[in-house]
């Protein structure tokens, strides 16, 4: 037994270490990729570490492109975003944990299947949705999409959160008189907040990386996000890689960042059965 | 205490009404509207609509496109969910382990997660490019690719390429799911198992497997969902080319309403590829009911 644990140990750590470099190959080739000057990005055979080190690409992406509007952009979409769901998101959170209505199971019903629900079968009437309100090419217009794309998540992983709170507590600032709507603001809210927090970093990161409503929507220069700015440097004929490089790190830096910061949160959340891919 | 009840209902309508607003508007009413549209021909020029029953449906089962777009999905999808449960279940099995720096290598093996898709698209097409990409670099000289050759020019390394990059996107979530499951499995069963004597392959196989059974149903009917549906990496890695080799059904549906501006086709290829999934989950799900039943 005991030797058997060991060798199944030793095959943990080469099987991990084999998926380590499957996944960390490519983050770290695109940031050395960024970093390294042009005679070494475009020789063959290719040379893994950098002997030279330059700042060229980022400097060319921070101020010679549109690239600064496009973190802009997605800064502003995404924090609108996280506001609207989770604003949204606890208000319903807490109404399905604390209360019984008509309707109630339908809603969670209906949550799951926008949940599952694909975002290429209904862009087309979202589109003509987005369209006949004169928002497209518009913040707003954007916002409604990524809401729609991570409402549903947003509200059952909330629900999960919301149900670990004792109803108790509720009840008790109830018994003293506290409105339901002070009770959730000042009672449930400060409780709920990790979780919340967690969430508002899911939906945004899910806002930052969306392509398919981006590019249908923003068409103009100045409105453009994160990857719909990105792949027009891919689609232009003369693909410039370090540029390229120095805008997909700097474009997955925060989310990553963001992404460990909140890892515990969203094991958590993971244990309790919420994810999203 | 007259109508503490009622007073919860109204509260508890109030607090979800924005909700379910926004779910009519902007989920309920554009499932029925795609519905609607795929009966209906859209002239661009002038956006007027004209009802033209199931024309675009059977304009559908014409098109040349229909057999080796459905074929492209199909490949897409089983290669892409076997990639992602082998892995998966692999790397949850090897992080499940209590061993020193198992955090940070789930940390990392956590990371495609949240990594923008075009980020991956891009360093995917860096890595495949033809003369400076390294892993072509390595694929031509090991002679399975002649000299100054992109897999993304060929068809079958095109395919090969994007189920790759889906593999590396999506095993994480099949790893940490699985993970979660077996945390969750109590300790008392291997007590009991080994107590009966069973070695580490029988302790796998019966108690194990057994209990990551219910996630992997869950998990395989979601996953099939959005991997069918996935559009992202095909689309930004090689926009369904070279010469349709890639070309996939939610490309198909994308360029027929953005490119060739046929919404009623597009949505009639849409509700045909929801039409498909739901007649697919439902069967699904009656199996196992059946499967539980029995």
């Amino acid at each position: 037994m005991k030797r058997e644990n060991l060798i199944l140990s030793i095959l943990a750590y080469a099987i991990s270490l084999a998926l380590v470099a499957f996944i960390g190959f490519p983050l770290l080739w695109m940031v050395l990729s960024s970093i390294k000057p042009a005679s070494e990005l475009f020789v063959s055979p290719p040379a893994i570490w950098p002997r030279a080190v330059t700042a060229e690409w980022y400097r060319n992406v921070l101020s010679g492109s549109d690239a600064p509007r496009f973190f802009l952009n997605s800064l502003i979409v995404g924090a609108a975003t996280t506001i609207v769901c989770l604003t949204i998101g606890s208000l319903s959170a807490y109404g399905v944990t604390r209360f019984e209505f008509p309707g109630k199971r339908l809603l969670q019903f209906g949550a799951l299947v926008g949940y599952v629900f694909p975002a290429i079968v209904l862009f087309v009437p979202i589109y003509m949705i987005v369209n006949t309100l004169g928002l497209i090419d518009s913040y707003a217009g954007l916002v409604i999409c990524h809401c729609i794309l991570t409402f549903p998540f947003a509200l059952w992983m909330l629900r999960s959160f919301f149900q670990n709170i004792p109803r108790d507590i509720d009840e008790a600032a109830w018994v003293d008189g506290a409105s339901f709507l002070r009770t959730f603001v000042s009672i449930i809210l400060p409780l709920a907040l990790p979780g919340i927090i967690a969430v508002g970093i899911f939906v945004f990161v899910l806002s930052w990386n969306e392509f398919l409503f981006a590019s249908v929507l923003m068409t103009s220069a100045e409105s453009k996000t994160v990857p719909v700015g990105i792949a027009e440097f891919i689609t232009s004929f003369d693909i410039r890689w370090g540029e390229i490089m120095a805008l997909g790190t700097l474009a997955t830096v925060p989310v990553v960042v963001l992404f460990l910061s909140i890892q515990r949160y969203f094991l958590r959340g993971v244990l309790s059965g919420a994810v999203k891919g | 205490m007259f109508g503490i009840a009622s007073r919860q209902t109204t509260a508890g309508v109030l607090l979800v009404l924005p909700a379910v607003a926004f779910l009519v508007v902007f989920v309920v009413y554009p499932v029925l509207d795609t519905i609607r549209l795929s009966f209906i021909a859209v002239d661009f020029a002038t956006d007027r609509q004209q009802f033209v029953g199931l024309a675009n449906f059977s304009h559908m089962l014409r098109d040349q496109k229909l057999g080796w777009v459905a074929a492209n999905t199909l490949v897409w999808t089983i290669g892409s969910l076997a990639g992602q449960f082998g892995l998966g279940l692999c790397a949850a099995l090897c992080i499940n382990r209590d061993l020193p720096g198992m955090r940070i290598i789930r940390s990392v093996l956590l990371l495609p997660y949240v990594v923008p898709v075009i980020a991956l698209a891009l360093f995917w097409r860096w890595m495949l490019d033809g003369t400076y990409g390294i892993v072509s670099h390595v694929l031509q000289i090991a002679h399975l690719l002649p000299a100054n050759q992109s897999p993304l020019a060929l068809p079958d390394g095109a395919t090969i390429s994007v189920i790759l990059a889906n593999i590396w996107r999506g095993f994480p979530f099949v790893m940490i799911s699985y993970w979660a499951a077996l945390q969750g499995i109590p300790a008392e069963q291997y007590e009991a198992a080994r107590v009966d004597g069973a070695n580490i392959r029988q302790e796998f196989r019966y108690v194990t497997l057994p209990n990551l059974l219910d996630i992997t149903k869950v998990m395989l009917l979601l996953r099939l969902i959005w991997t069918v549906t996935f559009f992202d990496i095909i689309w930004l890695i090689t926009r369904g080319g070279p010469g349709g080799a890639t070309e996939h059904w939610p490309i198909w549906i994308y360029q027929e309403s953005m490119g060739f501006f046929r919404f009623g086709y597009g949505a009639a290829l849409a509700t045909t590829l929801a039409v498909i999934l739901l007649v697919m989950c439902s069967l699904y799900l009656l199996a196992l009911r059946r499967g539980k039943a029995a």
